[in-house]
């Protein structure tokens, strides 16, 4: 009986040309955005790997120079582009791609593409995302807003349980319906995703991203689910097609572009984070009051200096078995590290703070915690952009210390006259990141899940009290 | 196989159905006359499990139409005063999803095709869209839909309601010959001589009561109109 229900839903969908043309046009545009985000993430993978072997190879090569001299002079680690940003790129248009690894300075991110796109590119940035979070419950409403109104306005319904159809039965055969349909839109971008992903990744980054992708797709179909069960519920309870249809065009209106942008604001008015400006004045006001490694004649560098020459019973830096401009700058680095982790600190935690509001209006917005679970299996979300930082920030740490560690070891009384050679350069490995593994991302957006589970187990009853009191008349 | 005992319907203050009892056997066409109102498509409702009695019971072939909509239903087949369809499916696709639905996919399509024919249907309008059809060729699919279900009972109301003089015959033609294979007809109708026609008895009702019930063999077209209206002037 199901199957001659989906095949009857199939055929008057499909024969409807407004279907058609939605479905069509979704299609079109999430094929449109798979596409074009595959030669954008071809490009820029190509782009970086040249930058990444282009400044390995600038590192290597430097001439002999003093070691803090190479630590000034830097290397750029470069964010990888997760495979699945191809659907969500989630934070990483606004949050930059590369940064400038230093002494002494965690600096910010670079090469921010929404930086670098033209004002105009904006208008028409519809990634596959967008696509799926905002146009398929769309199509979902399209295809289901009559599913039980129209029927009985048309007066079919009548006929049909005059059968002895059974409600649940006629409720399932509907939801099966609208599935057909959504599934043969889904199912070649499917495909056409794959194969995009294949076609700039090759086919081992698919394997290696499977079990995301796989969870990515079944947050997506968990979505679908709550737009099927609140437009089948609707359908149930409306009085006609008209007023089933004009209740979901609000529902989808207010959940889909209200909410999101009412909880960015109240995110960002529940908790403050710093300006840009404010964060680097209270950096530069913080390490102000620390040591500084490059100055001699600071009262901070002074009184190191009196504790090290009292720790190595000596009179005379002269004296020292070390190098004490190289323990200047370790201290210095030090002091450094304490106020980034603790600014940072402050900073990243305002975020998640922010990030935990918009996850509590996804109570009355799945559309929100489905962002969140799409950006988390993307890789492209703000957890894993602070955890990719944080590599980041360590490798600068670790390198920066060989130098100085060089320096203390070897400089003797020759300070920055020292030099270091080539055999130091390549004892720094390559910056490599590793991307957190499934269980890290669910763990960091259990909040999301548990609200779009939620929405799940909500919607289905809703959707199935309303078929329980489905009334032909 | 249609049979109802004291049932009852009430709206608020308002009776719609008074305490009905009725039973039609095998066989019989009953035919249900009376103004607008008077309860005859309440009845029908109740048969139908649409709408729950205020009190007495609903049969059909024995099963409680309340305690068991979904089992009384297996026997029954309906036809209101405008089958409705599927506009975008043609009248043999429609036939095969209502055939299906009906708990009966075993009929092939060589078979409704053939149903499509007996009941009138030009056989090169059952390929069609029914967003074309006329309300007459509805009709008989809905026919075609009682006869291929092969249900005991028939449920109709006002079918033959702004069908033209030669549509409105045929379709009582198959009426009878449905009630000829033994099948329990429960017609609500304003057309006098239909009723008389194809009726094997007539019950007028009024405000809610069945207030004569009438066999058609013993009386004329004439006797017929003449006590309908007497009771519609009382």
């Amino acid at each position: 009986m199901l199957r001659t229900m989906i095949r009857k839903e199939w055929q008057e969908l499909t024969r409807d040309g407004r279907v058609r043309v939605l479905a069509g046009s979704i299609l079109l545009l999430l094929g449109g955005a798979l596409a074009a985000s595959a030669v954008g993430v071809r490009q820029a993978r190509s782009e970086r790997s040249a930058a990444e072997a282009l400044t390995r190879t600038h590192w290597v090569t430097q001439e002999a120079k003093n070691p803090h001299s190479a630590a000034h002079y830097g290397i750029y680690a470069f964010k990888p582009a997760p495979v699945l940003s191809l659907i969500d790129n989630g934070v990483d248009p606004f949050a930059g791609q590369l940064t400038w690894l230093e002494a002494h300075k965690q600096n910010e991110f670079k090469a921010r593409p929404a930086q670098d796109a033209l004002p105009l590119a904006r208008l028409g940035a519809l990634g596959a995302s967008t696509v799926l979070q905002l146009l398929v419950p769309l199509l979902i409403i399209v295809v289901a807003f009559a599913a039980f109104a129209g029927e009985r306005e048309s007066g079919t319904m009548r006929q049909l349980l005059a059968l002895g159809v059974a409600p649940r039965t006629l409720a399932m055969g509907k939801a099966l319906g609208v599935s057909t349909v959504l599934l043969a839109v889904l199912l070649p971008a499917t495909v056409l995703g794959v194969l995009a992903v294949v076609q700039a990744e090759g086919a081992g980054a698919v394997a290696a991203d499977a079990p995301r992708a796989v969870t990515l797709g079944i947050v997506y179909l968990l979505f679908f689910v709550v737009w099927i069960a609140v437009s089948l519920g609707v359908s149930a309870r409306a009085r006609t097609a008209r007023s089933a249809l004009v209740s979901l065009l609000g529902v989808w209106m207010v959940t889909g572009l209200l909410a999101p942008r009412v909880a960015s604001d109240l995110s960002r008015r529940m908790v403050q984070a710093p300006s840009a400006y404010e964060f680097a004045t209270a950096i530069a006001n913080d390490f102000s009051k620390g040591i500084d490694g490059h100055n001699p004649a600071d009262a901070r560098a002074k009184a190191l200096e009196a504790r090290v020459l009292k720790q190595y019973g000596v009179d005379s830096l002269s004296q020292l078995p070390v190098n004490f401009a190289g323990i200047a700058l370790h201290a210095g680095e030090a002091y450094g590290d304490s106020v980034y982790d603790r600014r940072f600190n402050e900073l990243w935690s305002a975020y998640e703070r922010q990030e935990q509001v918009r996850t509590g209006v996804a109570v009355v917005a799945p559309v929100l915690a489905v962002r969140a679970l799409s950006m988390g299996m993307a890789g492209t979300d703000v957890a894993q952009y602070r955890r990719f930082t944080d590599a980041a920030e360590q490798y600068r740490r670790q390198f920066v210390y060989a130098m100085n560690e060089d320096m203390t070891q070897n400089a003797g009384e020759a300070d920055f006259e020292y030099k270091a050679s080539q055999a130091l350069w390549t004892k720094v490995p390559p910056f490599s990141y590793a991307a957190p593994n499934l269980g890290w991302v669910l763990g960091q957006q259990r909040g999301a899940l548990l609200v779009l589970l939620a929405w799940v187990v909500v919607s289905l009853g809703w959707a199935v009290t309303g078929v329980r009191r489905l009334s032909p008349l | 196989m249609l049979d109802a005992r004291g049932l009852t319907k009430r709206y608020d203050d308002h009776v719609a159905l008074h305490p009905l009892t009725l039973s039609v056997p095998r066989g019989e066409v009953f035919c249900l006359l009376g103004a607008n109102g008077a309860g005859k498509t309440t009845t029908i409702n109740l048969f139908l499990g649409f709408t729950p009695p205020s009190g007495g019971v609903a049969e059909v072939a024995g099963v409680d139409v309340q305690r068991a909509p979904l089992s009384a239903r297996q026997h029954l087949a309906y036809i209101p005063e405008t089958v409705m369809l599927y506009r975008t499916l043609s009248g043999m696709e429609n036939l095969r999803y209502f055939t299906d639905l009906a708990g009966r996919p075993d009929v092939t399509d060589a078979r409704l095709r053939e149903i499509l024919l007996d009941v009138g249907l030009p056989g090169e309008a059952a390929d069609r869209r029914v967003g074309t059809y006329s309300k007459g060729m509805r009709q008989k699919v809905g026919i075609a839909i009682a006869v291929a279900k092969d249900a005991e009972a028939l449920l109709l109301d006002e079918p033959t309601s702004g069908l033209d003089p030669q549509a409105a015959n045929e379709f009582s033609r198959l009426i009878e010959r449905l009630a000829g294979r033994g099948v329990a007809v429960l017609m609500a109708t304003h057309d006098l001589f239909r009723a008389k026609e194809s009726g094997t008895r007539v019950g007028i009702m009024k405000h809610g009561h069945l207030v004569q019930t009438l066999a058609t063999a013993d009386i004329g077209h004439a006797d017929l109109e003449r006590v309908y209206l007497d009771h519609m002037r009382d």
